[in-house]
């Protein structure tokens, strides 16, 4: 681990997400921090699991490297340091819908006193007979799919198989000609002007003050997420899940009343390049941006919101402007930070863009071995996000039933309109009364 | 028409270590074909094919399989 130390550029996303972390911090926050919690019935093996990570590290010293700047340019700085296994004993056993997850918490909110913290930890929560396994990392070192791959890496029989690769936004743009690009910068700048044309509700009416994170954790049953499935169906077709959630939550937001209520809904979300079941590339971000928009009066009308909001997904996927967006964030590499957030989270009217943070990491499977032969009873995601909107919601699935995870900011969301906004979640995703 | 389905679902959509292996009846979702997957494949379709496949149409019979797939776009109207 002592090998000189190298310099791995940001590629466009990766820059993206720093440019949003600093947001985060900049708001007095420690910044964008992610987690992704398995719920095991059982300990690993904790002396094959720190073999794994120095194997990690010597594998991907992107792992534990840290961030420099060079001029306007930014980039990972190897270091070798070694990832130590975090074990911690759950303090707070009583009344908690999940056990440990106010350790969790404990460990999201400490503030980054180190000048050089790592990018990436793994923490071991101890709950009696098994725990919760926190995979936390900084945003611009890895999005969510690559958290998956490495913790599918962390339980590996075969870790050789797992390879570094090229940034696949990279690749992608290497395919085009320069007047492609320009063409597909000019589409994405057009669909970004349409985006912040509609000032988004927001739900918290606060823009600043000191804030902690806090989550709530909504997990359905296997009948009700079959349930789920059948009427994201029927209203979305196989081809819109995500955008089901999406919708749903704009018509809860609606319903529970937005505190900072506008003119309609804007909920950027991730198209991620990655294939599906790929062990590679493990580091970076590879994803490009949507934006899932509705007015108010659309979304009161539920058959009609999502028959609007399909139509809009279909067009953005006709016109291109999936992949368009990935000029515009190779250019905006260019921009100082401060600059390049201003352009990515202003309305024209000067409001917030986002009425929330919305990702779909998908359903996910672990083999009948378990993370190293334990079973995965559960899992949930937490991360910080920029203030407003201070909410954020990550869906997934696992063993057939659905995860949200409502990430939010306390005290900017009132958590007495928050638990009203999950009720009229849970009333939308089933179609039932509240 | 399968050899370009299966070129594009192994290239852009699902990893598969073999894809060459994989059958023309095996089941795509099953695979890790997604929603997010399935439009981009539909979309990738209407373009290469030059066929209307209706919304109404898309369920998961008609997206299982590369037989399923073919099936579909061949009785597909044109654009």
């Amino acid at each position: 681990m002592n090998a000189e130390p190298a310099l791995i550029p940001f590629n466009p996303a990766d820059y993206f997400t720093y440019v949003l972390h600093e947001e985060i911090r900049n708001a007095g926050m420690p910044g964008g921090y992610c987690g992704f919690v398995l719920e095991l019935a059982g300990e690993p093996d904790f002396n094959r699991l720190q073999q794994r990570l120095d194997q990690l590290v010597v594998q991907f010293p992107i792992a534990s490297a840290k961030l420099e700047r060079r001029g306007k340019r930014f980039f990972w700085m190897t270091t070798g340091r070694r990832i130590m296994l975090e074990r911690h004993q759950s303090s707070h056993n009583e009344g908690e819908a999940i056990l440990g997850l106010q350790t969790a918490m404990d460990i999201f909110n400490q503030p980054t006193l180190n000048l050089d913290p790592l990018p990436l930890r793994l923490h071991w929560i101890a709950t009696g007979n098994g725990g919760l396994l926190l995979l936390n990392w900084i945003h611009p070192l890895l999005d969510a799919r690559g958290g998956k791959i490495l913790l599918d890496y962390l339980c590996s029989d075969r870790p050789d198989k797992f390879k570094e690769s090229p940034s696949l936004i990279g690749e992608k743009l290497a395919q085009w000609r320069w007047w492609q690009k320009v063409r597909f910068f000019f589409k994405a700048k057009r669909h970004n002007h349409e985006a912040i044309r509609l000032d988004s509700c927001l739900p918290t009416a606060m823009e600043q003050g000191s804030q902690s994170l806090r989550l709530r954790i909504r997990r359905y049953s296997k009948d009700e997420t079959l349930r789920i499935s059948a009427l994201a169906q029927q209203h979305t077709g196989l081809a819109g899940k995500t955008l089901y959630s999406i919708g749903c939550f704009m018509r809860a937001m609606e319903l529970a009343g937005p505190p900072a209520a506008k003119a309609g809904y804007c909920i950027p979300y991730a198209f991620n390049l990655r294939r599906q079941n790929a062990p590679t590339p493990v580091f970076g971000n590879h994803v490009s941006c949507l934006f899932a928009r509705a007015t108010r009066e659309q979304t009161r009308q539920r058959q009609g919101l999502f028959a609007h909001l399909l139509a809009q997904y279909r067009q953005t996927l006709q016109n291109e402007l999936d992949i368009a967006y990935l000029p515009l964030m190779w250019l905006g590499q260019s921009l100082s930070p401060s600059r390049y957030a201003k352009l990515l989270r202003k309305q024209r009217s000067g409001g917030e863009l986002s009425s929330l943070w919305f990702s779909d990491i998908g359903e996910l499977r672990w083999n009948e071995a378990g993370f190293m032969g334990t079973r995965v009873s559960g899992m949930f995601h937490l991360c910080w996000m920029t203030f407003p909107p201070g909410l954020a919601l990550l869906t997934g699935q696992l063993n057939g039933q659905i995860t949200l995870s409502y990430s939010y900011l306390h005290p900017a969301v009132d958590e007495a309109w928050l638990e009203g906004l999950i009720a009229r979640m849970d009333a939308e995703l089933l179609e039932t009364n509240p | 028409m399968k050899e370009k389905l299966r070129h594009f679902i192994f290239s852009e959509l699902i990893f598969h270590e073999a894809p060459e292996t994989f059958g023309d009846a095996d089941d795509l979702l099953e695979a890790g074909l997604d929603s997010m997957g399935i439009m981009r494949l539909i979309m990738f379709a209407e373009k290469e094919f030059s066929v209307t496949l209706p919304d109404t149409e898309i369920e998961p019979n008609n997206v299982r399989s590369l037989n399923a797939l073919e099936q579909w776009i061949q009785l597909a109207p044109r654009a």
